[in-house]
């Protein structure tokens, strides 16, 4: 019987470590080609591989979904409408291989080794997330393979020295610049801030710090809150006490909307009340019903900006076309999205070559206006170009107030008092 | 609960080849990288001889020593903190001495080892469920604390690690870790240690009473075993290049260490790799196939395997001579009932 045991035992290991992955067969008819293919077997077919391990399942499913329909979106027009991508004198159609990394930190890395080495992809886009972020650009730096990102939005990400690694978005310590600006010219003086205790708020956190001062405001106190928070109606009490001009909460959606009910639970009521991710979002409005007019909140994307780009057109244009083919309002995720694998296009086309280090200098040298806003790299791979935008929720629509070239309405302040709605 | 006949090396001759056996596979797999495997592959391996070396050093205290730890991962966790606050090169932190891999390393093993034993002292004196609430809370807890102790661990916003990445070197180190803990198990199940382990797993009183120092014992495997972890959590930080709270502490990681164990067979020393490369291998499967209801499935097997197959893949072939979680659960207050 134990001897049964063992053979199964061996048999079943040998199996395993022979082929560790036998229910993903992937062919892999170019074994041969050696190191990335950039040249030999794409150049007959035309056809630039581009890969992406986003989120389908797990803690990000939600933004990882609205991230993949952008990539998709930015594919299907690109090989349907645009021709392909130009590459000198030749256009290539875009084969995008997309996985889901489980939101798991062990997925995507072995995804993305798997597409760089397996799937040989020429091209990365970004995960969903600061952390899988940092994971997965690891790797795509040691291949020397460009990833353009636009869902990791940590400043860290930007200080670890990688040459290959590009995003779009505005990074986390811009997300309330222009917010704070406005309210600086609207004579704020003084500030609060308070952050849930992860990366990115951290990262949003120490900017509002950073803008505060730069636009002669006082920071009264900066606080923060544990990423599973169930009451804080102690610090909203700590902070009416201080009795602030401004509010800043940096957080995601959930946390938003407590830091918001809390407050007016004990009528902390400043003259303005800002708050990161949440109120950009109409689900954001649903929830809070009256109590979510007045607040400010960042916004990197919203359809109603004034951009103008050459290949999507404006904001709105964009948004049509996404409801279009997915039959719901395009998130800034999905539009940062699409603007991330639009810049990696716009960047092959200027170098005219697939090669990694062409198209690195490319990307440096970018300077384009896009439906998402300019971008405009620096030496790290951050977008310096694109200031954040700020949003007012008023009588219940979102409208951009910030900055003056994308406004549409003027902000309102000071907010008047929850009580008296 | 008379099924217990406590195996001896001189009883089961068949017990000298099987180490060999695990000799050649060991040496087997030490040649798969010269088959020109994609580094894809390599770290599928490497992931997978992390699983089974979790497992197996989670077995010697749940399965072994009759412990069930819902909290190991707070080893793996200190681990990786200790590695990734010797080699981060941020200069946010207040300690940050930027020490090498093969400086740090041991490190891991050793702080996670003098945790488990300070943690010990309280925790393995509660029996049965008790512990593995502990256990659990204490892992809830070290998440927390990380969380809030900025300016040593990067809190929320995590610590960066040099990015060394060699699958080749990394695949060895997994490999020899691997080797080296599932050969201590066997080692230990075949020496007077873990004979006293087992009659501590199967009657506590019983075997203070013939004069085991059961403490000395508990806490001995205990701290071994978190210091096979420690070194793996320190090896997951470095070829991860980043730790935060979420990614180190992340719950599928220990219902995975624990799955795998119970699912090849608990107190066995095959069948936790046994139970960690078959779960690595349906969680594949599952991946592949049934994207959004793996968890769903992997729950599900776990259910399963506890209620029916209560001894694990091991206990299918040995009939009645594997312990199953219920009984761990059972046991401990059934005896003091009887005393």
């Amino acid at each position: 019987m134990r001897k049964f045991t063992f053979g199964l035992l061996i048999v079943l290991a040998v199996l395993l470590v022979a082929c560790p992955s036998p229910a993903t067969p992937t062919p892999e008819p170019q074994a041969e080609t050696g190191g990335q293919a950039e040249e030999g077997m794409p150049k007959e077919e035309k056809v630039i591989r581009i890969g992406a391990a986003v989120s389908e399942t797990g803690k990000y499913a939600r933004e990882g979904q609205d991230t993949r329909q952008g990539y998709i979106l930015w594919q299907e027009w690109v090989n349907n409408e645009y021709g392909g991508i130009k590459v000198g004198d030749e256009r290539y159609k875009v084969e995008l291989i997309i996985y889901d990394d489980e939101s798991n930190p062990d997925t995507v890395t072995r995804l993305t080794e798997k597409l760089i080495t397996e799937d040989k992809v020429q091209f990365l886009l970004g995960p969903y997330s600061s952390g899988l972020t940092k994971a997965a650009s690891a790797i795509s730096e040691k291949y020397k393979i460009i990833m353009v990102e636009g869902n990791g939005a940590s400043d860290s990400l930007f200080e670890r020295g990688f040459k290959y690694l590009f995003a779009v978005l505005t990074p986390a310590s811009r997300y309330t610049e222009s917010g704070l600006k406005a309210l600086a010219d609207a004579g704020a003086k003084s500030v609060v801030i308070a952050y849930k205790d992860s990366p990115f708020p951290k990262s949003v956190a120490q900017g509002a710090e950073k803008w505060a001062k730069e636009y002669g405001m006082e920071v009264l106190a900066v606080e923060s809150y544990p990423a599973d928070i169930k009451d804080a109606t102690a610090l909203m009490t700590k902070f009416k006490d201080l009795n602030p001009d401004v509010f800043v909460g940096a957080g995601h959606f959930v946390d938003g909307v407590l830091l918001a009910r809390n407050a007016e639970e004990v009528d902390f009521a400043p003259k303005a009340f800002m708050l990161t991710v949440g109120p950009s979002n109409p689900e954001f409005v649903e929830e809070l019903g009256k109590t979510s007019n007045y607040i400010i909140g960042p916004t990197q994307w919203e359809r109603t900006m004034t951009w103008q780009g050459q290949y999507f057109g404006t904001p709105e244009e964009y948004a049509k076309r996404y409801e279009e083919r997915w039959n719901e309002p395009p998130t800034y995720q999905a539009a940062e999205s699409t603007a991330t694998a639009l810049a990696l296009q716009i960047a092959i086309e200027m170098a005219g070559s697939l090669d990694s280090d062409a198209v690195r200098q490319a990307l440096l040298e970018m300077d384009v206006m896009t439906f998402y806003g300019p971008i405009k790299f620096d030496e790290t791979g951050k977008n310096v170009a694109k200031a954040m935008g700020a949003i007012q929720i008023q009588d219940g629509n979102i409208v951009v107030i910030a900055p003056e070239e994308a406004a549409v309405a003027d902000l309102i302040y000071p907010m008047v008092p929850w009580n008296e709605r | 609960m008379s099924r217990f006949t406590p195996p001896s090396a001189s009883e089961n001759p068949v017990r000298r080849y099987d180490i060999w056996l695990w000799v050649i596979l060991v040496l087997l797999a030490a040649l798969y990288p010269f088959t020109q495997p994609t580094t894809a592959r390599l770290l599928i391996a490497i992931q997978m001889f992390m699983l089974i070396t979790l497992a197996s050093n989670w077995n010697l205290i749940g399965g072994m020593t009759g412990y069930v730890d819902f909290g190991h991962l707070t080893f793996f966790g200190i681990g990786a903190y200790t590695v990734g606050i010797l080699m981060t090169r941020s200069g946010e932190v207040i300690f940050a001495p930027q020490l090498s891999f093969w400086q740090a390393w041991p490190f891991s093993g050793l702080t996670a080892m003098l945790f488990a034993l300070t943690l010990g002292a309280a925790t393995l004196r509660l029996k049965g469920p008790y512990f593995s609430i502990a256990m659990l809370a204490t892992l809830l807890a070290m998440r927390e604390i990380v969380r809030l102790f900025t300016p040593l661990t990067g809190g929320g916003g995590g610590l960066d690690l040099p990015p060394e990445l060699n699958r080749i070197q990394e695949y060895y180190i997994a490999l020899g870790l691997m080797a080296l803990s599932v050969g201590l198990m066997w080692w230990i199940r075949n020496s007077e240690f873990g004979l006293s382990l087992l009659a501590i797993r199967e009657d506590e009183i019983g075997a203070e009473m013939r004069g085991i120092n059961t403490t000395l014992h508990k806490t001995t495997a205990f701290a071994l075993s978190a210091f096979l972890t420690g070194l793996v959590g320190g090896f997951w930080a470095w070829q991860n290049t980043y730790i935060d709270p979420d990614v180190v502490f992340f719950e599928p990681r220990n219902l995975e260490m624990i799955m795998a164990a119970v699912l090849g067979g608990l107190g066995t020393v095959w069948g936790p790799p046994l139970g960690a490369a078959v779960l690595y291998w349906l969680r594949e499967f599952f991946w592949n196939r049934f994207l959004f209801a793996h968890l769903l499935g992997l729950g599900l097997m776990l259910i399963f395997v506890v209620l029916f197959l209560p001894g694990g893949l091991v206990g299918l072939l040995q009939k009645g001579r594997v312990t199953s979680v219920l009984d761990l659960w059972r046991l401990q207050p059934a005896h003091e009932e009887e005393t």
